[in-house]
């Protein structure tokens, strides 16, 4: 390092300003009027703080919590409901007892054939067959169900853990004696 | 810096731009010295420096939530004061009343008398174009290096050494030739 870098370091020494000089610009700060922020600027400035911030993972939390009992709450009334149906619908309907003889039976098959079978008669049979198939996705609506519920409770545990922390942060940032 | 204390102006910069005016006169008190002594030294007029300085921090206050750490701070302070010192000066033309050779030789020797070199050296510093005049300013106030100075000045980092090369070149050409034995 040259004299020359000395003499300009010295030369450049930093210096202060007259005493009064911070009073004065709080003064003129004091007197600005204040910056209009813009919408987005408002927005944010919201979830600036650190308290709003913990308020805002309670929300989220709590929100979490709403839509998983929701959740919950519908495919627990699914089963029920599918359980119900199937007891209300009892044993499927019995075949007519077979003919005895064979001249009958060809009776029975040409009726068959010239004459439709009742709508009301399809329908208790469409609905039988839709409880059955209900009945084979039991097991699996229910192995859903339970997923859905350890999913909940875990959601249930994390917003728990969440708003212990945002309760203890907020009590931490409050008025000090 | 260390953590404790880079912690606590990392909370001074949140509490001022929640509008704690408390936190804010302390940013003020911090950086004043520097803020100031860039104006001053680049305006030479005391006056004109302060009413500068004063218009940065208002500028800080208006800008806080932007500001996002206390390095970030001091870079954004530097910048601005060194775009203001320039645009003023660029303004109100008052880059070099005197020329280079007009500035007058000193009577003393520097051994003799080094506040007499010092003014000396502001002297021939404030003929420099802005730019270059500003380079030397950061270089030898606030000891950045290079790199840092270009980043301030927006400025190609070739141009800031080209800058200080020919200033340091004709600040010898200058003494030595005013100081005749003195080794710089």
């Amino acid at each position: 390092m040259s004299r020359l870098d000395d003499e300009l370091r010295n030369a450049f020494k930093r210096e202060q300003p007259p005493a009064d000089f911070t009073a004065r610009v709080l003064e003129r700060v004091a007197r600005q009027p204040e910056p209009q922020r813009s919408l987005w600027q408002r927005l944010a400035a919201l979830v600036e703080p650190p308290k709003m911030r913990w308020v805002a993972i309670g929300v989220t939390a709590a929100l979490l919590i709403a839509i998983g009992a929701a959740q919950y709450s519908r495919l627990a009334n699914k089963v029920v409901d599918d359980t119900g149906k199937l007891s209300q619908a009892g044993p499927p309907p019995e075949e007519k007892k077979a003919p005895v003889n064979e001249g009958e039976v060809d009776a029975v098959i040409t009726h068959r054939n010239s004459v439709a079978v009742p709508k009301k008669h399809t329908l208790s049979l469409k609905r039988h067959q839709l409880a059955a198939a209900r009945v084979e996705k039991a097991p699996e609506m229910k192995s859903e169900a339970e997923a859905a519920k350890d999913k909940l409770m875990l959601a249930l545990s994390i917003a728990s853990s969440a708003l212990n922390d945002a309760q203890k942060a907020v009590h931490d940032d409050g008025p000090k004696p | 810096m260390n953590n404790a204390t880079g912690a606590r102006l990392d909370d001074r910069i949140e509490r001022s731009a929640l509008g704690d005016q408390l936190a804010f006169e302390q940013i003020v008190t911090q950086h004043q010295g520097m803020v100031f002594s860039m104006a001053c030294h680049f305006l030479r007029d005391r006056s004109l420096a302060e009413e500068l300085a004063q218009e940065v921090f208002l500028s800080l206050h208006q800008n806080l939530h932007s500001i996002k750490s206390p390095e970030h701070l001091t870079f954004w302070l530097r910048k601005v004061t060194s775009h203001r010192c320039i645009d003023q000066s660029r303004r109100q033309k008052l880059r070099p009343t005197v020329s280079l050779e007009d500035v007058a030789e000193p009577a003393a020797r520097a051994s003799e008398n080094d506040l007499f070199l010092s003014e000396m050296l502001r002297r021939v510093v404030d003929t420099l174009p802005e730019k270059a005049r500003m380079v030397v300013i950061l270089r030898y106030q606030e000891d950045l290096e290079p790199t840092e100075i270009a980043r301030v000045l927006d400025m190609p980092l070739n141009t800031v050494k080209s800058h200080l090369r020919r200033s340091l070149s004709m600040l010898r050409d200058k003494l030595s030739r005013t100081l005749g034995e003195v080794t710089l």
